[in-house]
C-alpha cells in the first residue's frame, strides 16, 4: 500500500492530534471514574483542556535552565513522534518503517527527556522520583518484553500493521487475547505499571516525595506533563488493543476497546494504596513474569 | 502607618477594564481568563484549626473538583495559597517563601478569622495578626471556623473575579515590595531574607515601580547574596577568569 | 608495495615517531595527523577484496603472510579512528609512555588484523596483549595492581591460545588458516579447540567468567588511554573469535557438540555466556560510584551484545554484532572523554561528589548525552540500530529468553547511564565547583566530532552498514540488505523493517511541534538552583540538596543479595589453586631431581601430542 507524500503528511499531523484529543477524553474519564468511585461528581467535561490552557497561560514560567526546557520539549515531542508509529484505522503513518521494537524505544525518549529536565531542577525529590520511575520501568518492562516476544512469535512479525491485519482477518478467534490469554493478563499488569497508577504510583507519591518528577514543574512545564499524560494514556491503551484485541476495525470500535481497556487499570487504581518501590519490583517480577513465561511455553508447544 | 488598599474588591473597577481594539486577542484573553478561573490548583497551607473544614469541601459532600479546583503539592504547581488559620511567626516565614515561589497569577485566600485580625490569638506574642501585611490577600473567608459552604462560596467569588480579570492583587507584591518587605523585616529582624529574587522578578513582569525598592530592600541588599540564575557557560568567558 | 604494506609501514613509523617526538606539542599534533594519514591509507585498500601484503617470511617451511579483508578493514577503521580521537584528546598530556603506547597498540592491532595464519595470529596476539600493558600503567598505584591482574589473565589466555594452535599443528601439520577446514577433525577435537581458542580469546574480550580484570585495568589509567582501550582494545578478542569460528570451528560444528545430550549444545552454551556477559557486568556497573569504573563495566556488558549477534550467525544478527563494535566504540570513546574532562577540571570522578556541572561544562554534557543515548540504545543515536538488529535476529530465531536477557541488559544500561549523567551533570552544582571551566578545546573538539559521527551513523546507518556488509561477506555470510536509512528483512522468519531516516525525521518534527507549543506559551524565567522547593525550608549554599548516593535504593534493596554470586568466588578459587600449585612447584624446585620431573612432564606432553 503506497500513499502519496501529501497524504502521509496529513496522516502524520492528524495522528498526534487525534491522540491528544482522545487522550484528554481519557484523562477526563480517569478523573470521572475516580470521582464516582469516591461518590463525587467529578470535573466538568472540558476540565483537562482548561487545565492545559491555564498552565500554558501562567504569567510565571519558572525554569531551572536550558535542559529543563529541552526536557519538556523532548517529553512532549517524543510522544508526538511515537503516535505516528502506532497504526490506527485508516492511518498507518510510518508504522511500517519502524515496528514494535522501534515504537517501544521511541516511547522511552519522553521518559528520558523528563528525566533530564527533572535532573536539572536540582531537587532531590524529583531525583528520587526519577530513580523510582526508572526502577518501575525495569520492573514492568520485563513482563512486557516477554509479552512482546510472545506477540512476535504468534504473529510472526513485529510490524504492527501486519499484527492488526492478521487479527482482523481471523476474527475474534485470532485476537491476541484469545490466542494467548496468559500473555494478555501479563500485559494488563505491565499496563498498570506503565501508566504509573496506584498501586504502582511509586514515583509520584505526593505525600512522600512531593509528586516526585513534577516537584519543580509549574506553568507550561507542568502543562507539558499534562499533555504527556494524555498521550501516555492513549498510547498505552491503543497499543494494548493493537496487540491483544485486534486493533480497531474502525474508529468507533477502536475507541470503545481502548476506553474499555483503560477502565481496568483506572478502576483498580482508585481502590488501592501505594506499594513500596521494592514491593513493586518484587510483585512485577513474580506474577506477571510467571504468567508471561507460562504463556511463552504454551505458544511454543501449541 | 502607611495606607494600603484593601485588596479584596467586589465592586467593578473601571480602570481594569481597558479593552484593546483587537477582537481576536480579546476573545483569546477571555478564553484564557475563563480557563484560569475554571482550573485552580490549590496549595493548602494548613496552619490552624480551619484545615479541618477542607476535607469535607474536597470530598463527596461538596466536591470542589466540580469547580475544577484540586489540591496540589508544591508551590510551583499551585494557583491558590490557602492559609487556613492562625499563622505563627515561624510559620509565616515558610508561608512567605511558599508564596514567593508560586507562579503568577497567584491568589491568596485567608480562611478563618485568625488570618483576618488574629482572631482569638490576638493577644498571642507568637502569631502574625494580619496576613495582608505580609502578602497581598485576594480573599478572606471569615468565621471561626467557616463551614465548607462558606469556603466554596468564597472560592466561587474568586473564580468570578478571575473571570472578569480583577484578581490582580499578586501584582501588588511586586509593585510595592518594599512595603511588604518592611513589614516582614519588622517581624523577623533585619537579616530576614528568602532564597528568591523578587526585584528581579518584578522587572521580568515589568511591574517594577518606584515603590518596589526602598529603604527596606536596601537593607536586604546589604546582606543578601544575589541569586542570579546559573547561566550555562563555556569556560572561556572572561567572567570566569577574574573571579 | 601495495597499500597494506604502506599502512603497516606508516604505523610502524608512527611508533618510532612517537618515541622521538611525543614530548613536544607539535610532535603530538603531528602524531595525531599520522593516525589520520593511516586512515587515509586504509581507505586506499579495497574493503571488498582480500589484499595480501608483500611482507612475509618462512618459518619451519611455513609461509607466514599478512593479508587484509573486509573484516580486518572494518576493525582497522575502528582502531585507527579510536586512536585518532584518543590522540587528539590527549594532545595536552605530557606522558610520553601514553603516546608511545598508543601507537604501539595501533601497530600491533593492525598486525593482528592482517594476520594470515595461526602462527602470525598468535605472535600478533601476544604483541597486542603486551602493548596493552603500556597503556594500563599510566594511572596511580591502583592501575599497577589492575595491570598485574591483567597480565595474569593475559598470560593464561595466551597459553590457552598457544596450546590450541599447537594442537592444530600436531593434528593437521599446518598452521595455515585453511588447515582445519581441509583436514576435518573429530568432534571431540573440535570441542577441545573451541574451548582452548575461544576460551583464550575471550579473556581479552572479557566474557564471563574471565571479565574481572577488565574494568579496573581500562578505567583507572590516564584519559586518552582509557578512551582507546575502552573503545576498541577488547574487541580484538572478538576479532580473533570470529577468525576462530571462520577457520577452526564453525557454528554448525559448535551446534553439533552437545554438552547435555539432545538439549544443550556448545553454541547454546556460548549464547548463554554472552547473555550473562550482558547482564552481570551491566548490573555491576549499576553499583559503581566511580564514573570511570561504571563505564568500563558497561564496556564488558556491551561485549556480550556483539558476541550474541555473531553467535546468531544470520544476516541480521551478525550485522548487529559487528555494527555494535563500531557503534559501541564511538559511544564508549565519547563517554570516557566526557568523564575524563570532568576529572580534568574537578579532580574527581566520584559520582557522589559531583553534580550540576551542566551549567559549567555544557559541551561535555552534550557529549555525554549523545553517548548515553547511544550506549543505552535509544533512537536517534547509532547504538539503537545495532541493538535493533540483534533483537530482531533473536526474535526471529525464537530465542525469547535470550531476548529477554538482552533487554534486561539494556534496561540496566539505561538505569546506570542516567545515574552517571544525573550525578555528574544534573542536580545541584556544588559550591566548590562554582568556578569550574569547560574542558579545553583539545578535548571538546574531538568530543563534538564524535557526537556528530554517532548521530549521523544513527540517522543514516547505511553508511556503517556498508562496512559491515563487506565484513560479513569476508567471513562468508550473506551481507545484510541495507539502504541508507536502515535495513529490509524480506526473507527472515519474522518480518519488520527499519528506516531510521523516517523515524528521526518524525521524531525531530515532534520535537519541533513541542518546541513551538512550548515557546509560544510565555517567556520562561530562570531561577537560581537554591530557589527550590524544600517543604518551606530555606536553602542556602551550604545545603547539600542533592540525591546521589544509593541512587536506586528500592531496586538495590532487592537485587543486592544477588551480587554475592558474582564471579569473585571463581577468581578466588583460581587464585588459591595457583597458590597451591606454586607451593608444590617450589618444593619441586627445592628438590635435587628437578630435571627428572621436567623430563617426565615434557615426555608426557609430547606423548599426548603425538597420540
Ligand atoms: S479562626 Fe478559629 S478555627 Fe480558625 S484558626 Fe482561628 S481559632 Fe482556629
Amino acid at each position: 500500500m503506497h500513499i502519496g507524500l501529501g497524504e502521509l503528511l496529513i496522516e502524520l499531523t492528524l495522528m498526534p492530534l487525534v491522540a491528544f484529543i482522545v487522550g484528554m477524553l481519557m484523562v477526563l474519564m480517569m478523573r470521572r471514574v475516580g470521582a464516582r468511585l469516591q461518590r463525587r461528581v467529578g470535573p466538568p467535561f472540558f476540565q483537562p483542556l482548561y487545565d492545559i490552557i491555564k498552565l500554558h497561560s501562567k504569567e510565571t514560567q519558572i525554569s531551572h535552565g536550558l535542559i529543563h526546557d529541552i526536557g519538556i520539549i523532548m517529553a512532549v515531542g517524543g510522544y508526538i513522534a511515537a503516535e505516528t508509529l502506532l497504526p490506527v484505522p485508516g492511518m498507518n503513518g510510518i508504522a511500517e518503517k519502524g515496528g514494535l521494537i522501534t515504537l517501544l524505544y521511541v516511547m522511552m525518549i519522553p521518559s528520558l527527556g523528563l528525566a533530564l529536565g527533572v535532573g536539572q531542577c536540582a531537587n532531590p525529590n524529583g531525583s528520587i522520583g526519577i530513580s523510582r520511575a526508572l526502577t518501575a520501568m525495569l520492573a514492568y518492562d520485563i513482563p512486557f518484553v516477554i509479552v512482546m516476544a510472545g506477540v512476535a512469535f504468534i504473529y510472526g512479525t513485529t510490524n504492527l500493521v501486519e499484527v492488526i491485519n492478521i487479527q482482523q482477518e481471523g476474527g475474534i478467534a485470532a485476537w491476541g487475547a484469545v490466542q494467548m490469554p496468559f500473555m494478555a493478563l501479563a500485559g494488563l499488569f505491565a499496563l498498570q505499571g506503565m501508566l504509573g497508577k496506584q498501586p504502582f504510583e511509586v514515583y509520584v507519591a505526593p505525600a512522600e516525595i512531593a509528586t516526585g518528577p513534577m516537584v519543580e514543574m509549574g506553568g507550561k512545564y507542568l502543562g507539558g506533563l499534562f499533555v504527556m499524560q494524555c498521550f501516555q494514556l492513549y498510547t498505552a491503551s491503543v497499543l494494548y488493543v493493537t496487540l491483544f484485541l485486534g486493533g480497531g476495525e474502525n474508529w468507533l470500535f477502536l475507541l470503545l476497546k481502548a476506553f474499555a481497556v483503560l477502565l481496568i487499570p483506572i478502576s483498580i487504581a482508585f481502590l488501592f494504596p501505594r506499594f513500596k518501590t521494592d514491593d513493586l519490583v518484587r510483585l512485577m517480577w513474580k506474577w506477571p513474569v510467571l504468567l508471561g513465561l507460562i504463556g511463552l511455553v504454551l505458544i511454543n508447544y501449541r | 502607618m502607611k495606607e494600603f488598599p484593601v485588596p479584596v474588591q467586589t465592586a467593578e473597577d473601571p480602570s481594569v477594564k481597558k479593552q484593546s481594539g483587537n477582537i481576536f486577542s480579546n476573545v483569546f484573553d477571555e478564553l484564557v481568563r475563563f480557563a484560569q478561573s475554571r482550573s485552580l490548583f490549590m496549595l493548602h497551607y494548613c496552619t490552624g484549626c480551619g484545615a479541618i473544614e477542607l476535607p469535607p469541601a474536597m470530598t463527596s459532600r461538596f466536591d470542589m473538583e466540580r469547580l475544577g479546583i484540586q489540591p496540589m503539592v508544591t508551590p510551583r504547581q499551585a494557583d491558590i495559597l490557602l492559609i487556613t488559620g492562625y499563622v505563627s511567626v515561624k510559620t509565616l516565614k515558610r508561608v512567605i517563601l511558599t508564596y514567593e515561589q508560586m507562579n503568577a497569577p497567584k491568589y491568596v485566600i485567608g480562611i478563618c478569622s485568625c488570618t483576618v485580625n488574629g482572631g482569638m490569638y490576638w493577644q498571642s506574642y507568637a502569631t502574625a495578626k494580619k496576613l495582608n501585611d505580609y502578602m497581598p490577600v485576594d480573599l478572606y473567608i471569615a468565621g471561626c471556623m467557616p463551614r465548607p459552604e462558606a469556603v466554596i462560596s468564597g472560592l466561587r467569588q474568586l473564580m468570578e473575579k478571575i473571570k472578569i480579570g480583577e484578581a490582580n492583587s499578586w501584582q501588588d507584591y511586586f509593585k510595592r515590595y518594599d512595603y511588604y518587605l518592611g513589614n516582614q523585616q519588622r517581624l523577623f529582624g533585619e537579616t530576614w531574607q528568602t532564597p528568591t529574587d523578587i526585584i528581579g522578578e518584578s522587572k521580568h513582569y515589568s511591574l517594577h515601580t518606584p515603590e518596589t525598592e526602598g529603604e527596606h530592600t536596601r537593607l536586604l541588599e546589604l546582606h543578601q547574596r544575589p541569586l542570579e540564575p546559573l547561566e550555562m557557560r563555556l569556560g572561556l568567558s572572561e567572567k570566569t577568569e577574574d573571579r | 608495495m601495495n597499500a597494506l604494506d604502506l599502512l603497516l609501514l606508516t604505523s610502524l613509523g608512527t611508533v618510532l615517531f612517537s618515541v622521538v617526538f611525543s614530548a613536544s606539542l607539535t610532535g603530538r599534533m603531528l602524531l595525531t595527523m599520522l593516525y589520520a594519514v593511516q586512515t587515509v591509507i586504509l581507505f586506499q585498500i579495497d574493503a571488498g577484496t582480500e589484499m595480501v601484503s608483500s611482507f612475509g617470511f618462512e618459518i619451519f617451511n611455513h609461509a607466514l603472510g599478512l593479508s587484509f579483508n573486509g573484516l580486518s578493514w572494518f576493525f582497522a577503521l575502528i582502531t585507527l579512528g579510536s586512536a585518532f580521537f584518543a590522540a587528539w584528546y590527549g594532545l595536552n598530556q605530557q606522558q610520553k609512555l601514553l603516546h608511545v603506547g598508543l601507537s604501539a597498540n595501533v601497530f600491533s592491532m593492525l598486525v593482528l588484523l592482517s594476520a594470515g595464519d595461526f602462527l602470525s595470529l598468535f605472535i600478533a596476539w601476544e604483541l597486542v596483549s603486551w602493548s596493552g600493558v603500556l597503556l594500563m600503567v599510566l594511572g596511580k598505584q591502583e592501575s599497577l595492581v589492575a595491570t598485574l591482574k591483567y597480565i595474569t589473565y593475559a598470560i593464561a589466555g595466551g597459553m590457552a591460545v598457544f596450546a590450541g594452535i599447537i594442537l592444530i599443528y600436531s593434528w593437521t601439520g599446518s598452521l595455515a588458516f585453511n588447515a582445519v577446514t581441509e583436514n576435518p577433525l573429530s568432534l571431540s577435537q573440535y570441542g577441545t579447540l573451541a574451548i582452548l581458542l575461544i576460551g583464550g580469546f575471550s579473556v581479552k574480550m572479557a566474557l564471563l567468567p574471565f571479565h574481572l580484570w577488565q574494568a579496573e585495568a581500562y578505567a583507572l589509567t590516564s584519559g586518552p588511554a582509557s578512551v582507546f582501550l575502552g573503545a576498541i582494545s577488547a574487541r580484538m578478542g572478538l576479532f580473533a573469535i570470529v577468525i576462530t569460528m571462520m577457520h577452526v570451528v564453525d557454528l554448525k560444528t559448535l551446534d553439533s557438540i552437545f554438552l547435555i545430550p539432545e538439549l544443550f549444545t556448545f553454541r547454546d552454551f556460548l549464547i548463554w555466556v554472552a547473555a550473562l556477559s550482558i547482564i552481570l557486568p551491566t548490573y555491576t556497573a549499576l553499583r559503581q560510584n566511580d564514573a570511570r569504573l561504571l563505564l568500563a563495566w558497561h564496556g564488558i556488558g556491551q561485549g556480550g551484545y556483539m558476541m550474541l549477534g555473531l553467535l546468531m550467525y544470520d544476516q541480521m544478527g551478525s550485522a548487529g554484532g559487528l555494527l555494535h563494535v563500531f557503534n559501541y566504540a564511538s559511544c564508549q570513546a565519547i563517554l570516557f572523554m566526557s568523564v575524563f574532562s570532568i576529572l580534568h577540571r574537578t579532580g574527581t570522578t566520584n559520582l557522589n561528589q559531583l553534580g550540576g556541572l551542566v551549567a559549567r561544562m555544557p559541551l561535555s554534557f552534550l557529549a555525554m548525552l549523545v553517548g548515553i543515548i547511544g550506549l543505552a540504545g535509544l533512537p536517534p543515536m547509532n547504538g539503537f540500530v545495532s541493538k535493533w538488529l540483534v533483537y530482531r535476529s533473536l526474535l526471529s530465531d525464537g530465542m525469547a529468553i535470550v531476548f529477554l536477557a538482552s533487554v534486561i541488559g539494556t534496561l540496566g544500561t539505561i538505569l546506570s547511564v542516567y545515574k552517571l549523567m544525573h550525578n555528574s551533570f544534573l542536580g545541584q552544582l556544588r559550591v566548590e565547583h562554582e568556578h569550574v571551566k569547560e574542558a579545553p578545546w583539545s578535548m571538546t573538539v574531538p568530543m563534538m566530532l564524535l557526537a556528530i559521527i554517532i548521530f549521523i551513523t544513527g540517522v543514516m546507518p547505511g553508511i556503517s552498514l556498508e562496512l559491515v556488509a563487506n565484513a560479513q561477506s569476508a567471513i562468508g555470510l550473506t551481507p545484510v540488505d541495507y539502504h541508507l536509512g536502515g535495513v529490509v528483512s524480506a526473507n527472515s522468519a519474522i518480518s519488520g523493517d527499519l528506516d531510521m531516516i523516517w523515524v528521526v525525521l518524525v521524531l525531530f518534527s515532534g520535537f519541533g511541534i513541542a518546541a513551538i507549543l512550548f515557546l509560544s506559551a510565555g517567556k520562561s524565567r530562570r531561577v537560581h538552583q537554591l530557589d527550590n522547593y524544600a517543604g518551606g525550608h530555606f536553602l542556602n549554599a551550604n545545603n547539600q540538596y542533592q540525591y546521589s548516593d544509593n541512587f536506586y535504593a528500592g531496586l538495590m534493596h532487592i537485587i543486592k543479595p544477588w551480587y554475592r554470586y558474582s564471579f569473585k568466588w571463581f577468581e578466588g578459587a583460581v587464585v588459591s589453586f595457583v597458590n597451591l600449585a606454586a607451593v608444590f612447584s617450589r618444593s619441586f624446585f627445592n628438590q635435587a631431581h628437578m630435571l627428572i620431573w621436567m623430563l617426565v612432564v615434557v615426555t608426557t606432553v609430547m606423548a599426548v601430542a603425538i597420540i
